[in-house]
């Protein structure tokens, strides 16, 4: 399969972006994608390696080195078949995904893994712009009615799987558009959102059933969505933040969860009303985000194009190494320092920084003081971060983010509605095998079973519990899982 | 070939890889009666990285099914003590290996495990020369990948051999050998609910066999080779001189068929003190008479030169590593030498570099698998130059069917006389021509170059036949050398062709290196 000696005689090129200065007077995509020679020429970089170790460093197991060749062949469709085969939604993981594949890759070792999610990005894109996606409508109607709570990647997948072997989807949404996360936590930039919008209207045209604004537990009962299905999903994610109750100053004005800033500006993007917040604005201020993930990043991102006079980034953890040590880490997601697009768009980082206090001027936060930190270990042996006495600072912040990463799903609504049980951790109890929760006919997949998580994931668990869901309906699953 | 290996290295133990599958028991015995010191019980679950996975997932049986038979059968034939079992094929782990022991196996192969402990990924490109942790590959860049250190190696055996010396501990053996065979203690339970375990009777491989008083369940003896009647004792005695100090002997004694790979032992004394440099030519020269048993010199060393006036059997000069080998019938005979077979079938069997001239027909499969040897002969069965794929054959007179068959390296040359060869040659990958003396010349050595010098190559190889068997075939062609030599067909392998010539064109523009890769191919 694809060019025996590609690997050593082509370089990894990556799709390129457009100038920071453009880029950032919009809320578009500004991905430049290699021309179709260019990225055939990286499909040929593909081994197809005797044990491809990408097909379990992706969660829903793309079978990578089959389209890389077909893209290398030319094949686009069959290729759009081969991806479709594994995944419900490449356009959002070919988008957003950090691509744990790419990391798994065998190339990846010695030299720079093949450009996994740039081809399926191409593959998708094309497979949408030569029409060749269209509705697959069953043939058969089983009579079973699911309801799946959420609509986020694992919710979309669920009910898109059912609907495809013949059950009647509910798909219930508590916000007045379907996507969850998809569609009110990643900003325009990364994430377009007519691109759910086309989803949708293919999973309308095989059956699903969509209830937007209405919440599960709350706008309407738990018992009647259950008496009314013979299975429910729940897929409502995880969305309780980590906040800093306990620092000083946190209920100060201007210092707001990471999210309530996202979602605000996604509505502005879509012309939707953003509700009875007051906003969210970053306009002219010096915003301080704290936390250093992906979500910390899109603050950063959002901030900047909203105009902000400065943005700074602050993360409790150390900075981690520029590069890996591959020996160690390969075939596995490394700690590793990543740099996004937004980074580059002109904010500050640093690391090992406690947060003190928020301090304000008539309720207003104005400034945030800080100290690093580092780690130490203890006479039990046990690694504990202090902070460094005598590095105490403070910086100017007129707009606070905080975005520490989610502790479990929300609990009030359908999860204590349903009566289910929950980890220790706070999430709906449910395994990987069959994703039952504790309650008869109830399942639970997606980060309100695994914890926050990425988008791939989600996907994964929304395909597997529908194929749970279907044995449970029918005793045996043609669904893959 | 095992006796005849064993001649050749006496100390080292002969082996041989049986793949694991039903029936492997009787072929084991057999292998154990014809005096293997090791026999390899070869299962499914291994193979190299560059075998076809239907291959690896389809071929054969688990080594389980084919050690459980092995032992059993040697056991019941009182065969087990004289042989040592070895099995392998997809041992990872100490427990693989205290199973492969419990079920009769003395010693375990461990390849892929060992690979990978080194930095092997398992990409099995083997055969593609791109393995991309410069495990499996020629490629300098490539290699340059490789992390392995032999510690890496030596961790994984010393905690498979600490994990084997758990599970030893807690059945209760104190020594490894006590172990070996002993069904007895393996347990077996449904580890998993599955439709294909459901019907799975595993008593067959788990029944234990009560041995006989006095029979053994494990190697505990050596096998009798025979190798103190062998002629090659007396040789070796008489060749001492040459064999210490290079002084050149000559011997002439008889030899009978029951005198079985004369020469071997003797070359390999000459092989393990010189190498294959061997001693200077024509050291040690022995006059036989007889006729000679199977495998007449086989792997005869250079510097000797092994004279046979009466006839050979099959396989003379097997694995021919630069002896000189010329055998001829008994003067006395009064029948025309070169219309009568001289020696048997496969003779030359993968020889690889020296000199045979007989006086003469050969049996069939001549010069199978030859890659160097230069060999005169007045006729040969089916299938000449079989594989060949280096060397030199010149046939004066007729030739079987199916001539060159798989040939893709090496020359022949085959008098003609009747104008039919064509017919019974396999040209699937050679082309025959014709050549004169006014052919392109070297000037220089003739063997030397194969694309030229075809009438002086062939004259020169003609004059040595004469010269050393008295060949009145060689004579009369040399007298009448303008009429024969245009019935002379040159059978020229197409690929080695243009192999030849790309090199010669290369090393005119000093670029060999790329060329040796382009023939390679």
């Amino acid at each position: 399969m694809g060019k025996i000696t590609g690997f050593k005689e082509i370089a990894r090129r990556d799709s390129s972006y457009a100038p920071v200065g453009e880029r950032i007077r919009h809320y578009r995509e500004f991905v430049i994608p290699l021309p179709e020679e260019q990225l055939r020429e990286q499909g040929a970089r593909c081994m197809d390696c005797g044990i491809p170790y990408c097909h379990n460093g992706c969660p829903v197991n793309n079978l990578i080195p089959d389209w890389n060749d077909l893209v290398y062949d030319g094949n686009w469709r069959a290729a759009l078949d081969a991806l479709h085969a594994t995944n419900n939604f490449p356009e959002f993981t070919g988008r957003i995904c950090p691509a744990p594949c790419e990391a798994s890759c065998t190339l990846n070792i010695t030299d720079n893994p093949v450009t996994i999610k740039n081809i399926e990005c191409a593959i998708i894109d094309r497979g949408w712009e030569e029409g060749w996606i269209e509705p697959k409508i069953s043939q058969r109607r089983t009579g079973k009615r699911v309801a799946v709570v959420g609509s986020g990647p694992a919710g979309l997948a669920c009910a898109q799987q059912l609907a495809r072997v013949g059950h009647a989807v509910t798909l219930y949404e508590r916000n007045a558009r379907l996507g969850g996360l998809l569609r009110y936590g990643i900003p325009d930039f990364k994430l377009e959102k007519h691109l759910i919008d086309r989803r949708l209207s293919q999973m309308l045209a095989e059956g699903v059933e969509f209830r937007s604004n209405v919440e599960v537990g709350v706008t309407i009962s738990v018992d009647e969505v259950l008496s009314d299905h013979d299975a429910v999903v729940l897929t409502g994610g995880s969305e309780v933040p980590r906040d800093m109750e306990t620092t000083p100053g946190r209920e100060l004005d201007g210092v707001h969860f990471a999210m309530d800033f996202l979602t605000q500006q996604n509505r502005r993007v879509a012309e939707e009303h953003i509700g009875d917040n007051r906003p969210i604005l970053a306009g002219g201020k010096h915003v301080v985000v704290i936390g250093g993930g992906d979500t910390g990043s899109d603050c950063v991102g959002t901030s900047i194009r909203q105009g902000a006079a400065s943005v700074t980034q602050i993360e409790i953890m150390p900075k981690p190494p520029e590069a890996e040590n591959k020996a160690l880490t390969w075939p596995n997601w490394p700690m590793k320092l990543r740099t996004s697009s937004s980074h580059l768009e002109g904010a500050e980082r640093d690391w090992s920084i406690s947060t003190r206090a928020f301090k304000g001027d008539g309720g207003r936060v104005t400034s945030i003081e800080l100290i690093r930190n580092q780690w130490e270990t203890g006479a039990d042996g046990r690694m504990s971060m202090v902070e460094v006495p005598g590095t105490e600072f403070e910086i100017k912040a007129d707009l606070v983010l905080l975005a520490m990463g989610f502790l479990h799903p929300r609990h009030d609504g359908a999860v204590d509605g349903c009566g289910v049980e929950k980890d220790a951790r706070g999430n709906v109890l449910a395994n990987e095998e069959d994703y039952r929760t504790s309650r008869e006919g109830v399942f639970a997949a997606g980060d309100m079973r695994r914890g926050q998580s990425l988008v791939v994931w989600a996907i994964r668990e929304g395909r597997q519990a529908a194929r749970a869901v279907d044995t449970y309906l029918m005793g045996e699953s043609s669904l893959p899982g | 070939m095992i006796h005849d290996l064993k001649n050749v290295n006496p100390e080292a133990r002969v082996s041989v890889k049986l793949v694991s599958e039903l029936g492997v028991g009787t072929v084991a015995a057999g292998v154990a009666k014809a005096h293997a010191d090791h026999v390899t019980i070869s299962g499914f679950e291994g193979g190299t990285g560059a075998s076809p996975i239907t291959s690896i997932q389809h071929a054969g049986s688990p080594w389980e099914i084919g050690l459980a038979e092995t032992h059993e059968t040697l056991v019941r034939n009182r065969l087990r003590g004289r042989i040592a079992v070895q099995v392998d094929g997809g041992f990872r782990t100490g427990r693989d290996v205290v199973i492969g022991a419990l079920l009769g196996a003395d010693e375990f192969g461990i390849a892929t495990a060992a690979l990978v402990s080194a930095g092997c990924i398992m990409m099995r490109k083997c055969h593609l020369n791109t393995c991309p942790v410069g495990v499996a590959t020629q490629d300098p860049e490539l290699r340059k990948l490789f992390t392995g250190q032999p510690e890496h190696v030596i961790n994984f055996f010393t905690f498979l051999a600490e994990e084997v010396r758990e599970l030893m501990a807690s059945m209760g053996f104190r020594r490894f050998d006590d172990m070996i065979g002993r069904r007895d203690h393996l347990d077996t339970r449904s580890v998993i609910e599955h439709w294909k375990a459901r019907n799975l009777d595993l008593s067959r491989i788990l029944h234990s066999i009560t041995p006989g008083p006095g029979v053994a369940i494990r190697q505990c003896e050596d096998q009798d080779h025979g190798l103190d009647k062998a002629l090659d004792n007396m040789l070796i005695e008489k060749a001492a001189p040459a064999l210490e100090s290079g002084t050149p002997v000559r011997i002439e004694t008889p030899v009978a068929n029951t005198n079985r790979t004369v020469g071997a032992m003797l070359s390999g004394r000459i092989a393990k003190k010189y190498g294959h440099a061997g001693l200077p030519d024509g050291t040690i020269h022995v006059k036989f008479k007889g006729s000679a048993g199977q495998s007449f010199g086989a792997f005869a060393a250079k510097g000797v030169t092994l004279e046979l006036e009466g006839g050979g059997n099959d396989y003379v000069g097997k694995g021919l590593s630069g002896g000189r080998l010329i055998i001829y019938p008994a003067k006395a005979g009064n029948f025309a030498p070169e219309r009568n077979i001289v020696v048997g079938n496969t003779v030359l069997y993968g020889g690889i570099e020296g000199e045979c001239y007989f006086r003469g027909v050969a049996g069939e499969r001549f010069a199978v698998r030859n890659s160097g040897v230069n060999a005169v002969v007045e006729g040969v069965g089916d299938h000449g130059c079989e594989y060949m794929t280096g060397g030199v054959v010149v046939v004066l007179g007729q030739t079987g069917r199916n001539f060159a068959a798989g040939m893709s390296g090496g020359i022949a040359y085959v008098l003609d006389e009747h104008g039919d060869f064509e017919e019974r040659c396999n040209r699937s990958m050679v082309d025959l021509e014709h050549f004169d003396e006014n052919g392109p010349t070297s000037g220089g050595d003739v063997m030397a170059d194969m694309t030229r010098d075809d009438a002086r190559r062939l004259r020169f190889m003609i004059e040595k036949h004469a010269e050393y068997t008295g060949s009145d075939l060689a004579r009369r062609i040399l007298d009448l050398w303008d009429h024969y030599l245009p019935m002379f067909v040159k059978v020229f392998p197409t690929d080695y062709r243009r192999a030849l010539e790309e090199l010669k064109a290369a090393s005119a523009h000093g670029t060999l290196e790329g060329a040796t890769v382009a023939a390679g191919e």
